[in-house]
């Protein structure tokens, strides 16, 4: 049976522990301005990225695996169970033991986050493309030059 | 079934085959240009998409093998520090450039005579300045006149803004006392030509969906269409054919559907730069041949010159609004272009300052560079970094070396079945020591500026955007390729426009060198055709 488009790619608890992580990765900000990753739906973003990225799956999916192991010997809920502590420790162990897993996770998260609407809102800019608008500049301040005109020729004829 | 023969041949349609075909339009000739790529659609720039930062990752990446695009070719650049940085499409490399238009200084075309190494050029700065300023007028090209590193020049066009960016790095420079100047830029600041003029969009290399850029799809070809000139688009040439008399005839090439396909010529011109020239040069072998077309030197493909690059960001206390403006032309500086023997190393480099980064490439240099880590410290590290960065790039002048090299690959072919270049590339001690003077002297600059720290990556792999040397002009047919106006010494008929034909690579983007090469050849051709191959 081929795979439905539409499927997730993630169960449940794959996802729920998936949207924990990223909140460690990307916590929210303490003045609230920015939320988490995770809280800001950015699994929905990796599982997007991962249908169009077919090769990157069976990272991910041994990455969570992973996670799940190591959570698992701690507290039998996993790891949106944990402390944050215990979270933190997890994460480490990750990075060592699933050493291209975790780099990657933390690439398409940044990337996810940082072109969300409300991201780049909290950050002072408008949530559109640079085209069509463009962006209004100051103008060109030549007097700066001065001192530049001033200097012989630099070239060697 | 062979196609109709025609008068002229042209095999690429980027900088120099677009400026070849508008300016022999006028000839009356039939000129045919095969070119391998397609037409691009502006509208599908990333600069028009949300998700335009993470595109440069996929579709509009540097490197033709992350792009994966069929029309593209691969390179074996495994052994190379560099790696090759091109684009197939009408324009070419100019879709994805940042459009830094600097013309080499009149010294460039004499290193033998000044600084005792390489060779000079079969002719001089004063030979092309004429088509340099043709070409500045075809391309739209703006910036300011007065610059004390050239000789008088006018530019058709006022200079682009420098931003708050540009200024701060203004007053840098001007504490040091260095020179700095306005970018000559391919960018119409100004409505020019039927194009629309900049709107400070950013990400110039990635295509501009404004028009302003001066890629030659929107510049040279629509005159050239218009003048009678045919494109024939997704038309890759596999080799060069050639009569019983050893005068080129003729191309095959692969049409859109992967059927082969003849195509008789009088006279054909090589426009695909410096690793595409080589490559079909090596690939068109026969009896008369047998190491390659006009190859009897055994020079075709050897001394290959990038411009080693650095990149040096700096961080600053202050907002920079960065992330507007065209990202590869802000200031320039040729402080230290000329020979200083104090130095420690020949000939110099230039300054090009960028843009600062967008919020994605801020959070993704912030991971590269350790100074924007996950969990709690992420928001205070990121608020740091955004829009506070400005980033410069200093181009090396390369030297040639025979063992800087294209051959093809033994294995690796395009989508056509084509053998693909191999890049075997390695840094010279004179480049090494530039690379770190010029590092030393951009984080001065960016700390005079007011930058707060700084960060440098010498050599930039993926910067390898000018491609030259490959197939060398020059008046010997013992030690070139070609002769002073393009016409190979071995096949008469046969011209090559390109980047290839550099004797050296001076320290400025070659782009606008190229077509003024191109523009004289043709101009050549034309004065000559009574007798063009005696």
């Amino acid at each position: 049976m081929s795979e439905d488009a539409s499927d997730p790619c993630f169960s449940d608890d794959e996802e729920r522990a998936l949207s924990a992580v990223l909140d460690e990765i990307i916590p929210p900000s303490s003045d609230g301005r920015l939320p988490g990753a995770g809280e800001l739906g950015l699994a929905h973003y990796i599982e997007q990225t991962q249908r169009r990225n077919p090769d990157l799956t069976p990272m991910i999916k041994q990455g969570l695996a992973a996670i799940d192991d190591l959570a698992c010997s701690r507290s039998p809920q996993g790891f949106s169970a944990l402390s944050k502590q215990d979270r933190l420790e997890v994460l480490n162990d990750l990075r060592s033991t699933q050493p291209g897993f975790f780099p990657s996770l933390i690439f398409h998260t940044y990337v996810g986050y940082y072109q969300n609407t409300r991201v780049v809102e909290a950050l002072g800019l408008e949530p559109r493309p640079p085209f069509p608008k463009g962006y209004e500049m100051e103008a060109n301040d030549l007097t700066l030059l001065d001192g530049v005109r001033q200097r012989p020729k630099l070239y060697r004829a | 079934m062979p196609e109709e023969p025609v008068d002229v041949l042209i095999v690429g349609a980027g900088a120099s085959g677009a400026a070849m075909a508008w300016s022999l339009a006028d000839t009356r000739m039939k000129i045919l240009c095969l070119e391998q790529g397609d037409w691009m659609d502006p509208a599908s720039y990333p600069s028009a998409s949300e998700d335009w930062e993470l595109r440069r990752f996929g579709d509009f990446g540097l490197s033709p093998n992350h792009r994966g695009r069929r029309e593209d070719y691969p390179v074996n650049d495994s052994e190379s520090p560099i790696a090759v940085s091109n684009f197939n499409a009408v324009g070419g490399s100019t879709i994805l450039y940042a459009a830094h238009f600097p013309r080499f200084h009149p010294a460039d075309f004499k290193v033998k005579t000044l600084d005792g190494v390489a060779d000079d050029w079969p002719l001089d700065y004063e030979r092309l300045e004429p088509y340099y300023a043709q070409n500045d007028r075809m391309m739209g090209v703006s910036g300011l006149a007065g610059d004390p590193a050239y000789p008088p020049k006018q530019m058709p066009l006022p200079p682009v803004p420098l931003g708050k960016l540009g200024h701060t790095l203004a007053r840098g420079f001007n504490k040091l006392g260095w020179h700095w100047w306005p970018s000559d830029s391919a960018i119409a600041t100004q409505t020019y030509e039927g194009r629309a003029p900049c709107i400070n969009l950013g990400p110039c290399i990635m295509g501009c969906a404004q028009g302003a850029k001066a890629s030659t799809d929107v510049t040279y070809w629509p005159a050239a269409l218009r003048a009678g000139v045919e494109l024939r688009t997704r038309s890759r040439v596999r080799e060069i054919t050639v009569d019983e008399n050893g005068m080129a005839d003729g191309v095959i090439y692969y049409d859109a559907n992967g059927e082969e396909r003849k195509q008789k010529a009088e006279v054909v011109v090589l426009a695909c730069n410096g690793i595409g020239t080589p490559r079909l040069l090596l690939n068109s072998r026969s009896k008369l041949f047998p190491d390659g077309l006009a190859n009897r030197s055994g020079l075709v493909g050897k001394n290959l010159m990038f411009h080693p690059y650095a990149m040096v960001t700096g961080v600053f206390d202050e907002p920079l609004e960065g992330y507007k403006g065209p990202t590869g032309c802000c200031i320039m500086s040729h402080e230290f272009y000329e020979t200083d023997p104090t130095r420690g190393f020949v000939r110099g480099y230039s300054f090009e300052i960028l843009r600062g980064m967008a919020p994605v490439a801020t959070a993704l240099w912030g991971m590269s560079s350790g100074r924007v880590p996950w969990g709690a410290e992420h928001h205070r590290a990121y608020a740091d970094l955004f829009d506070r960065t400005a980033g410069m790039v200093v181009i090396c002048e390369d030297l040639p070396e025979s063992h800087n090299r294209v051959t093809l690959d033994p294995d690796l072919v395009d989508s056509d079945g084509i053998p693909a270049p191999k890049v075997s590339y390695r840094l010279s001690e004179n480049s090494t020591k530039m690379l770190e003077h010029c590092v030393a002297r951009a984080e001065e600059v960016l700390e005079a500026s007011g930058a707060k720290s700084t960060a440098a990556e010498a050599p930039l792999r993926p910067a390898g955007w000018h491609l030259m040397g490959t197939a060398r002009m020059g008046g010997d047919s013992r030690t070139s390729v070609v002769n002073e106006w393009g016409r190979s010494h071995d096949v008469p008929n046969l011209f090559i426009i390109d980047g290839s034909i550099f004797v050296t690579a001076a320290a400025v983007n070659p782009t606008c060198t190229i077509q003024a090469l191109a523009l004289y050849i043709a101009d050549t051709i034309k004065k000559n055709l009574a007798n063009l191959f005696d």
